[in-house]
């Protein structure tokens, strides 16, 4: 892993078009400005952490007698 | 082509059935193949079965039939790369968790599964700007014993 200091203003260029630039610092808070073509999906770390490990959760294996029961279930629309 | 389920056995399914994951899904990058399987159809819920890990099964859900206003906006670029428009909608779904009891069972409204079955692409959409969570309840007042029970209608 690379460990960068940075100032506001300075920027972290990441490859040919990712651009990360140090906006200000206040207190605790950093504020990042990011340039990077659309198709790039930027997520929030704690976000994307968030969907991960619900779906690590939702893969774990539910026992089949539940499993039965889901397919006589009939949910009035 | 015959792949191998840990939930379901042996399963026999057409080289057209697979539904191709480019971006794997949060969690499990490496696993771009997947097969729906639907064992009623009339059912909400139908799963999802990687092609290469046995054990690898997502519970889904109609989320519309739980939550008859759920909605978002997918981005131009989603739009493109699922090769999805007004005239083309895909089919939406969302991945349940179910901890000890069926009852408690939760869906993920922030991270829809979409996908373009005459495509045959998918992917598991992070909605931004949501007010949508990772675990909603489906059966908020419990579950009617009647419906289980008695299932068909």
């Amino acid at each position: 892993m690379l460990a960068l200091t940075r100032k506001p203003g300075e920027r972290i260029v990441i490859g040919d078009n990712i651009v990360v630039t140090v906006i200000e610092i206040r207190g605790d808070n950093i504020r990042l400005a990011i340039d990077a073509p659309r198709e790039i999906k930027i997520y929030r770390g704690e976000l994307y952490d968030a969907i991960a490990a619900e779906n690590q959760q939702a893969a774990t294996p539910i026992n089949m007698p539940d499993i039965a029961m889901l397919k006589a279930l009939q949910i009035k629309k | 082509m015959i792949i191998q389920s840990t939930r379901f056995g042996e399963l026999t399914i057409a080289e057209t059935d697979i539904i191709n994951f480019p971006h794997g899904i949060p969690g499990f990058p490496e696993e771009k193949s997947f097969v729906a399987v639907v064992n009623d159809p009339g059912s909400p819920f139908s799963f999802l079965q990687s092609t290469t890990e046995a054990y690898l099964a997502f519970l889904l859900a109609d989320p519309f039939t739980f939550f008859k206003d759920y909605e978002f906006v997918l981005d131009d670029q989603v739009d493109q790369e699922l090769g999805i428009s007004k005239d083309k909608p895909p089919q939406v779904f969302v991945i349940a968790t179910v901890k000890e009891k069926l009852a408690d069972m939760t869906v993920n409204l922030l991270a829809p599964i979409v996908i373009n079955s005459q495509k045959s692409i998918g992917r598991q959409i992070v909605l931004e700007k949501t007010a949508y969570g990772t675990r909603h309840q489906l059966f908020p007042y419990g579950l009617i014993e009647q419906q289980v029970t008695q299932g068909g209608r």
